[in-house]
């Protein structure tokens, strides 16, 4: 369970968070959530694929960094071998919450930042602060709230794209199958991805309906992103052989 | 000489039958209410009485009613939310054996390896150790401990385990009539049948209505419920009574909330014995429908009530109990002589009724639905011999129903009433079935003991009941070089079975987190 509460300026005016990466700060995740409007530079690192949010069996799409539970092959030690690194990956130890907001009528919510304190990035000593001496947001913290406002956005941006790729009937649950140089067979199911044959055929009116909306750019870099797979595989055989 | 072609349908009655059909015909063939039927479409038209209330029997079906409902198009989230349904795995049986505390379950999943191997011969040398169908079924597990059959990003009509479905039935007769009326073509007119106008051949020209003139087709599907409007009342088809081997004539049905709103919600039907006829609970996500049926010959309708209450008293809550208002439904267990006469056929309580054990009521709407609209004859000449084939096959199909209803009787160990004691008489078993019971002392069922390849009851679920209710098969010690192969795997896949029972166990949600859930999210199609 996290810890989170509100950010507030005096209470951690002291704070630090570490911004290193490495098992300590979990970065050992095998995927994670991704937007459209990072799939530009995601798609150059990690396949795109989409997979369900066991609690609710929502779709959305995900950054594959590894073919098991726990494993990210771009992790070599602390250091995340990269040249991009998702949002949902960086907006750590923040996270958004949801605070009344009276002025837009009884029940509205509002989303403001929040901070994980049970998050192994939290230091006094270590790490960038989050706020100046006068109290004002760092640099630092500016970052992270842009980030944060970026991804309350891209969820609400992921719900349209999922509806309007399963109106189109678009996404195919699949099994990646692969074997490695030892000679195993792994298998990777529960993952879904754009049902190329469907793509091919979409009529005129489809295809400009979903230009106009952004998102034929997306389902176009995700099935690009393929080509990921292989660098990933080789990076599997590097650590087996 | 030009044969009569076949384009225009009129169903009579609008009750879960008379939508089902319309349902599953449209949803095979083209059906058009805008323009005139042509090469390329049929006229399907409901009639459906202003002034009849639907009777709402059925509330329970098979696992066929998820592509019965798949095939027509619908999104299993709109049937779920709107039919106020629930997920089924089978019925949890309860003092049938001895009228104790004995109790046994008929999933709808298959015993494990079911295809290769016969599991019920290794089973007996363990008979006294674990329950036939915890030992071969996962589902058997599941339903005691009442969670769902899938999670909820299992894609919609996919599951982990089998099932079907508890439902409302006045609000699935009201979805399948919008679905149908609104996405399948079917037109809809509300009136009364008052008259029949007979062709020269004997054959119904058209049905006349109070409120839309007369009405012509080429077939009349009589779905009137169990007036019969066309098929018993204008041709006078006799119902074949089949009193002398199932008694229950008599249902009293209540409907109870649950004591709190997140209540548990069953994934069986549970069915408890009692003095003369059992008491069927079935939990849907916002109630309880809990009725007795029971056989007036055996007992006085004060008795019956008091049992009912009972039950619910002990299982609800004595408030609920003084609360409840009990609907009375007579009937008469039968079946029509036939179900296919000139060019009109008889679909739901219309054709006959047994009871409601087993849910068998709205599987045969849909098998019928099926036939008909598989089978639909291309011209007046080519009905009379599809009318032949769907006779003998129903015919057939309401034998076995019968068989295997009156299973569930004659293997009762109770003697306390004169119920259990007749309809353990002899006289009152049907010959194919005591046959078979004495095949079944020697042999266990399986694949063997399916005659047709469109068996309703699969030879498995002889075997639950069988099992359940105790009885035994005494192989050769001999046995043969199947059964020994049969006996060297068979730990194995005990194993096997108890392994994935406890990995299920592991991650399915309670029906009631599955289905609030679905009100949440809804299920995805892929």
């Amino acid at each position: 369970m996290s810890n989170s509460v509100i950010l507030n300026n005096a209470i951690h005016k002291d704070l630090k968070v570490i911004t290193k990466t490495g098992e300590a700060y979990g970065s050992n995740v095998m995927h994670a959530m991704t937007f459209p409007t990072e799939f530009r530079d995601v798609q150059s690192c990690y396949p795109i694929f989409f997979c369900k949010d066991p609690a609710t069996g929502q779709l959305y799409p995900t950054a594959l960094f590894g073919f098991e539970k726990d494993q990210n092959l771009f992790l070599n030690g602390d250091s995340w071998e990269a040249s991009y690194i998702p949002m949902m990956i960086k907006r750590h130890p923040f996270l958004i919450g949801f605070q009344a907001d009276p002025e837009k009528g009884e029940g509205a919510k509002k989303p403001i930042i929040s901070i994980d304190m049970d998050n192994p990035r939290i230091s006094q000593t270590e790490g960038e602060a989050l706020f100046t001496d006068s109290g004002e947001p760092s640099e630092y913290l500016k970052q992270s709230m842009a980030r944060l406002e970026a991804i309350h956005r891209g969820h609400e941006h992921n719900k349209l794209f999922i509806e309007t790729l399963l109106k189109n009937e678009l996404l195919q649950s699949f099994t990646l199958e692969i074997t490695l140089n030892n000679g195993s067979n792994n298998k990777l199911s529960g993952f879904y991805t754009i049902d190329e044959e469907k793509l091919h055929k979409l009529g005129a009116e489809a295809l400009a309906s979903l230009h106009s909306q952004g998102f034929l750019q997306a389902i176009y870099m995700t099935v690009a992103s393929f080509a990921r797979i292989r660098p990933m595989i080789d990076k599997q055989n590097a650590i087996l052989a | 000489m030009k044969e009569q072609k076949i384009t225009r349908l009129v169903i009579v009655g609008g009750g879960t039958a008379g939508w089902l059909t319309a349902g599953i015909i449209a949803a095979e063939h083209f059906v058009d209410s805008k323009t005139k039927p042509n090469e390329h479409s049929f006229e399907l038209t409901l009639i459906e009485s202003p002034d009849i209330a639907t009777i709402g029997v059925g509330e329970g079906t098979w696992p066929s009613m998820r592509s019965t409902l798949q095939k027509m198009g619908i999104s299993e989230t709109d049937f779920i939310r709107e039919c106020d349904a629930s997920f089924k795995q089978g019925t949890l049986f309860k003092g049938w054996k001895t009228g104790q505390d004995d109790t046994y379950t008929h999933p709808f999943t298959l015993p494990h390896a079911y295809a290769e191997t016969n599991l019920a011969p290794q089973w007996q040398s363990f008979r006294d150790n674990v329950a036939f169908a915890e030992a071969v079924s996962s589902q058997n597990t599941l339903m005691f401990k009442r969670l769902a059959p899938k999670q909820i990003s299992t894609p919609e009509f996919a599951f982990n385990v089998n099932y079907g479905y508890h439902l409302d039935a006045g609000k699935f007769a009201e979805f399948l009539r919008r679905h149908c009326v609104e996405k399948l073509g079917v037109k809809h007119v509300r009136a009364n049948v008052t008259g029949v106008i007979s062709a020269e051949n004997g054959d119904i020209a058209s049905v006349i209505t109070d409120a839309c003139g007369d009405v012509q087709a080429d077939l009349f599907i009589d779905c009137s419920g169990s007036r019969a409007l066309l098929l018993g009342e204008h041709y006078g088809v006799a119902i074949s009574s089949k009193t002398d081997i199932l008694f229950n004539d008599t249902a009293l049905a209540a409907q109870v909330p649950y004591t709190k709103e997140s209540g548990a919600i069953e994934s069986s039907t549970l069915s408890t014995a009692q003095t003369a006829g059992w008491i069927w609970d079935i939990g849907l996500p916002s109630r309880r429908g809990i009725g007795h049926v029971y056989s007036s010959s055996h007992n006085s309708e004060e008795r019956a009530t008091e049992e009912l209450l009972c039950y619910i008293a002990s299982t609800v809550s004595q408030q609920a109990a003084e609360a409840a208002t009990i609907r009375r439904l007579d009937f008469m267990p039968g079946h029509r002589t036939k179900f296919w006469h000139k060019n009109c056929v008889a679909i739901g309580m219309s054709a006959g009724f047994i009871e409601p054990l087993e849910a068998s009521a709205l599987v045969l709407v849909e098998l019928s639905a099926a036939m008909i609209a598989d089978q639909l004859p291309a011209n007046r000449h080519i009905m009379d011999i599809v009318a032949k084939r769907f006779n003998e096959k129903f015919l057939y199909r309401w034998d076995r129903i019968i068989d295997f209803l009156k299973l569930h009787y004659v293997l009762s160990e109770r003697r306390d009433t004169a119920y259990w004691r007749d309809n353990c008489d002899l006289s009152t078993i049907p010959k194919s079935l005591s046959e078979r019971l004495e095949i079944w002392r020697h042999q266990c069922p399986w694949h063997r003991d399916a005659v047709h390849v469109d068996e309703m009851f699969p030879s498995a679920s002889f075997q639950y009941v069988l099992y359940g209710m105790g009885f035994v098969t005494q192989q050769s010690p001999l046995g043969s070089r199947t059964d020994r192969e049969a006996a060297n795997i068979g730990m194995q896949l005990f194993q096997e079975n108890a392994d994935k029972t406890q990995r299920l166990v592991g991650m399915l949600p309670s029906n009631r987190e599955l289905i609030d859930k679905i009100s949440t999210y809804g299920f995805q199609k892929i």
